[in-house]
């Protein structure tokens, strides 16, 4: 059925040829698992444009209503929760997929004559990917939104003499407001992906007209060749499915709330950015006071001119890793920087304070036995019976506490606490605990 | 060295293409249900209907229309807002008390109480009805639609409802 169908279509539009042009390229040294990269990265963006066109369905751009409508998405829209997460968690496994095809590309040398102009869109189309991550972090309007972006649009502010031109320009005006999220939902569901769609049909157009470049071993170059189509296919969908499965199952099990809804008031909000602008983040907290503007703005600038004129500055046409010392040790150090850089920023984001498991027994007791149904820590539960917070600068005395607990109106004549059964490792446990509730 | 020398064949090939075709309709039934489900569940979704107080009937004088002002916090979507219905409520003699839906059954317009002919009259058709909501005239198709009400406490309670207009059956919307 389909096939005499497509035999119909073919009869009138004549599309074997394409079909022949589109398939049978050839694969210089055959089919293999390090051409996966490019096809992946193609997949999640394709993923990403399927996802942000169904969340466009209840979203608002609007800063009265952005935050309502992204709730409502992820709470009462059937797989809304679902939906979002694939955009989120795509989002992340897209720039790990270009990270990788880059990497591929970079260390295969593939990027050499005459291959140049394909690495320059490339580079281009990771800055519009950098683009649609900016621009849709802000779209949620939840406090790390609108902190994060504010730290963000800062950071262009730093360009000298255009800067404060530049950040009018983002934010629409004077303030991060209404006038922003509009602008921001405009770049990130029209223009962008306008400009994205036709970098990445050049893209690929440059690989059809110089062929890809095949393994950077001669040898194997020479050995033969072997059609797209059907093995390198298979190999793209076999890494395609994989991908789609740990973004599914990331969207599946990992939750992303919202922070709270976006107030322009709270100074107290710390923003962190997304973790693949972390390294930068990290970065600039080493950068002294005059320094500081130079790495935010200078830094991207250089690091992304340096990546355009790769191909034009290393002109040496050996491919093979082993001849290329300089360059490949270069790449190596950049990457050691940025791990580094993000594993700093990673440890210190996730360093909990440690606390004594015998204090977190006990706040888990005070949970448990519902204390603040009538007592208040730190503005939480009823105002029944005395204020906790600062209990322990009142009554220090561990027995005291200890005796208390054990029987309330033995050392406070005339309390209405019950006596809780309680046994005597709870009773350390919740004294340690009233212990820590101290001022200063 | 020919283009496509190491290319597979035979049986080979075909394993490629079918693991091709079955992981491509994998991804895609994969995506399509979340999808279609989150378009297409609104379309499922029921008005939620609460008991709304229109006060209490003692102060309702019997057999005399009073328009009722039911107050209700409606959810459209993402957004919640109050909306006020006038609904028709007359007292029976034996204190039970009749809500009519404002909207004539007709093509739905608002109707009003004639004082003076005792009649609910349709300005937009010419449809009347009497104090039991019996058609006396006019092209509706079906007497007035009633709510479901309840007295609790002396308090009239009601539940807001709408009904497709047109029909000699009354069809909840």
């Amino acid at each position: 059925m389909a096939s005499r169908l497509y035999q119909w279509i073919d009869h009138r539009l004549k599309l074997k040829p394409l079909e022949q042009t589109l398939l049978n390229e050839p694969i210089p040294g055959g089919a293999s698992w390090n051409y996966v990269f490019g096809s992946a990265t193609l997949f999640l963006f394709g993923l990403q444009a399927l996802t942000g066109m169904f969340l466009m369905i209840y979203y608002v751009p609007a800063t009265d209503h952005a935050y309502d409508t992204v709730q409502y998405i992820q709470q009462e829209v059937w797989g809304g929760w679902f939906v979002r997460g694939l955009h989120h968690w795509g989002a992340s496994a897209v720039m790990v997929a270009i990270g990788l095809h880059m990497l591929q590309v970079f260390f295969d040398g593939a990027y050499k004559r005459p291959r140049e102009l394909m690495w320059v869109v490339g580079v281009l189309l990771l800055a519009i990917m950098l683009g649609f991550g900016f621009t849709g972090y802000l779209l949620p309007w939840d406090q790390n939104a609108y902190w994060a972006t504010q730290v963000g649009i800062n950071m262009v502010g730093s360009v000298p003499f255009i800067g404060d031109f530049l950040v009018k320009l983002l934010r629409g005006g004077e303030t991060l407001g209404a006038l922003t999220i509009s602008r921001f939902f405009a770049i990130h569901v029209a223009f962008l992906p306008a400009i994205i769609v036709f970098g990445i049909m050049l893209h690929l157009f440059i690989l059809r007209r110089v062929g890809p470049a095949g393994p950077h071993d001669e040898a194997r170059a020479k050995s033969g060749s072997e059609t797209f189509y059907p093995r390198q296919v298979f190999m793209d969908a076999v890494v395609m499915l994989v991908v789609f499965g740990i973004v599914s199952l990331l969207a599946y099990s990992v939750e992303f709330p919202l922070a709270d809804r976006a107030d322009p008031s709270d100074h107290t909000f710390i923003p962190v950015p997304e973790w693949y602008f972390l390294f930068f983040y990290q970065l600039l907290k080493y950068a002294p006071g005059q320094l500081g503007p130079l790495a935010t703005w200078l830094l991207p600038t250089l690091f992304f001119i340096g990546l355009l004129l790769l191909p034009f500055v290393d002109r040496n046409p050996e491919r093979h890793p082993s001849s290329r010392p300089i360059v490949l040790g270069t790449g190596l150090g950049f990457l050691v920087v940025v791990f580094g850089l993000l594993s700093i920023s990673l440890r210190d984001l996730y360093a909990v304070p440690k606390r004594d498991p015998s204090v977190v027994r006990g706040i888990a007791l005070v949970q448990q036995l519902n204390c603040q149904t009538c007592h208040r820590i730190h503005g939480e539960g009823a105002n029944l019976a005395p204020d906790l917070s600062f209990v322990a600068n009142r009554r220090p005395d561990r027995n005291w506490h200890l005796q208390h607990f054990k029987d309330p109106q033995s050392v406070s004549p005339g309390s209405f606490m019950p006596k809780f059964p309680l046994n005597d490792q709870q009773l350390n446990d919740l004294t340690n605990y009233m212990l820590t509730l101290k001022s200063g | 060295m020919e283009d496509g020398l190491s290319t597979p064949v035979g049986t080979r090939r075909s394993f490629f293409v079918k693991t091709t075709v079955f992981i491509s309709s994998l991804i895609g039934i994969s995506l399509a249900v979340p999808l279609i489900g989150y378009v297409i569940a609104p379309a499922f979704q029921r008005r939620n209907k609460d008991w709304v107080s229109l006060g209490k009937t003692d102060l309702l004088p019997v057999n005399e229309p009073r328009s009722l002002d039911y107050t209700m916090t409606e959810k459209d979507g993402w957004q919640e807002s109050q909306t006020t219905k006038g609904v028709w409520a007359v007292k029976r003699p034996d204190g039970q008390v009749t809500v009519f839906s404002p909207i004539c059954p007709h093509l739905g317009c608002g109707y009003r109480w004639d004082q003076q002919d005792r009649l609910f009259k349709c300005p937009c058709h010419g449809s009347i009805y009497d104090l039991e909501g019996t058609v006396k005239a006019g092209p509706a198709p079906r007497p007035l639609d009633t709510l479901p009400s309840k007295i609790e406490n002396g308090e009239l309670l009601v539940q807001y409802e709408e009904f497709k207009s047109g029909l000699a059956k009354k069809v909840e919307l």
